[in-house]
């Protein structure tokens, strides 16, 4: 009964939002809203046709790059900043710059610094995830605890014990949430870089948007959709596997 | 390593929000900073201005009255649409926020929906409110709303299911009526949280204001970007972008100190 409750109340949530932008789609018209059913059937075309498929790997592919960059470098300086005060004051006024100047606005600055190709993509993508990143970590790093280390301390641990058996299974749990963030950043960043210059998935929306017809553009919207929780729902289970000991603290 | 140095004293977790990055050690920060802008002086020098003008050219366009006498009615410009669409967002938010968190049965049946819809990046719903919108100040309104809609209602919600149930049943014990609640329960409790909304949705809104004016028809300081980097005043270009960074820095330290004043009687918790 319960777990039919749980189940069933989100699905009326989603049958509610489905039946109004449905009514809503048939009075306005595909121009301007179209609704559910067509979205639908123009939906399994697109599948079936295999382009929005394809621009949609390669831009993914493309995007690990700086996805990855972001984690390699951005995970070591958050647990620096939290470890150690001195290199606490030293990063944190460029974090605290960068993590409040959109990236969009670096875009047009970038173009000009590395051209309208793969390193002015991946360095977007870089740039958009890794302050989170840094930040998540940091909050990690910062929070273990004293008392444990104090322990390990006390039983005559070295600096590089503490940190391998007590600082980074702690902060395990964050580095994971850290690269939840950074990707759900990275997928917006990766899009509108791709819009901008207009190549890959964010282009292929671009192009989409001057149809007449919603149906092809809300496809593109809904396939954006369903990436960026696929992604979200790996790492979670990626970090339920890796790290079952810190599940509640993680969320 | 200090905590282990400096024993059972430190053992109290210290606070570990993002706005406590502000206020840091100070010194060591402005070194290095001046150390940063250092290393890009002598790299600029290596390259031609339009690839990478040095920090003194960027600060320089501060001084110069005719590329202020652009920049400043544009930020004024730009600052309107972000009021507008960071305002209509909070009106939005905040109450629907609040009936979401509260009520068990919407929070269950929305809870997925909005999370569905939230995970799609905002910039993707450009060429979509572009259809409804138009090109202008509509638009960017939209764009700026949308960006920062999802983030200020996540929190509000979070907030509001967070109230102590106990108080609110105190509460009503003492036959407080339901807008006696929400006015002397329920809003004191989510007031930490409107404020972390405000602080998460004006970085959002200010991130959506810019995008907004690069992506619709290029306008305010967007244009100015533009206008620059065709140029090849990559100086000016950046300029524009110290001149957000700035006024999202700004708007940080207002809300925080707006925090300090509100949430007087509240003890600092980390989050």
């Amino acid at each position: 009964m319960t777990r039919l409750r749980r189940l069933s109340l989100p699905l009326i949530g989603f049958a509610i939002f489905i039946v109004i932008w449905e009514i809503a789609g048939q009075i306005l018209g595909n121009a301007l809203l179209a609704p559910p059913s067509s979205v639908a059937q123009t939906y399994v075309g697109l599948l079936l046709e295999g382009r929005m498929l394809a621009e949609l790997f390669t831009s993914l592919r493309q995007m690990m790059i700086g996805f990855l960059l972001a984690c390699f470098i951005g995970m070591p300086i958050g647990v620096a900043m939290g470890r150690s005060r001195v290199s606490d004051a030293m990063f944190r006024p460029w974090v605290s710059m960068f993590v409040v100047t959109s990236t969009a606005a670096l875009i047009p600055v970038l173009i000009l610094l590395l051209g309208t190709g793969l390193a002015l993509r991946s360095s977007v993508v870089f740039l958009a995830a890794v302050w989170y990143i840094i930040l998540t970590t940091y909050n990690g790093a910062k929070g273990v605890s004293p008392s444990l280390i104090a322990t390990a301390r006390s039983f005559s641990a070295s600096r590089f014990q503490i940190f391998w058996k007590i600082i980074l299974p702690s902060i395990y749990p964050y580095l994971i949430t850290g690269a939840r963030i950074g990707l759900v950043h990275a997928i917006r960043a990766m899009v509108m870089a791709e819009m901008f210059v207009i190549v890959g998935y964010g282009g292929l929306i671009n192009r989409t948007g001057l149809d007449v017809d919603t149906a092809a553009l809300l496809s593109l919207l809904l396939t954006l959709m369903i990436v960026s929780l696929l992604a979200n729902w790996i790492l979670f289970q990626a970090g339920r596997l890796l790290a079952p000991w810190y599940e509640q603290r993680s969320s | 390593m200090e905590h282990a140095r400096s024993g059972p004293i430190n053992i109290r977790q210290r606070p570990s929000r993002v706005t406590d990055f502000l206020s840091g050690n100070k010194v060591l920060g402005l070194v290095s900073v001046l150390i940063g802008l250092g290393v890009w002086e002598l790299a600029a020098s290596q390259f031609h201005e339009i690839v990478l003008p040095p920090p003194s050219a960027v600060l320089a366009r501060f001084f110069d009255p005719d590329f202020l006498s652009r920049l400043l009615p544009s930020l004024g410009n730009s600052l309107f649409a972000f009021a507008v669409g960071f305002g209509l967002a909070l009106l939005v938010a905040i109450p629907l926020g609040i009936v979401l968190g509260r009520s068990p049965l919407l929070f269950k049946m929305f809870d997925p929906l909005i999370s569905a819809i939230y995970a799609i990046p905002p910039v993707a719903f450009v060429p979509f409110l572009i259809i409804w919108f138009g090109l202008f100040f509509e638009g960017r309104v939209a764009l700026i709303f949308m960006m920062c809609v999802f983030d200020i209602l996540v929190v509000i919600v979070a907030g509001a299911r967070d109230v102590s149930q106990k108080l609110v049943d105190v509460g009503r014990s003492f036959g407080a009526s339901r807008t006696q609640v929400l006015r002397l329960v329920v809003f004191p409790a989510i007031s930490p949280f409107l404020i972390a909304s405000l602080r998460v949705g004006s970085a959002r809104a200010i991130n959506g204001m810019i995008t907004a004016e690069l992506f619709f028809a290029a306008v305010n300081l967007g244009m100015l970007m533009k206008r620059s980097a065709q140029a090849f005043d990559t100086a000016s270009a950046m300029a524009v972008v110290v001149t957000i960074c700035i006024v999202g820095l700004l708007a940080q330290s207002a809300i925080h100190r707006l925090e300090d004043h509100v949430l007087r009687w509240q003890p600092r918790r980390s989050s």
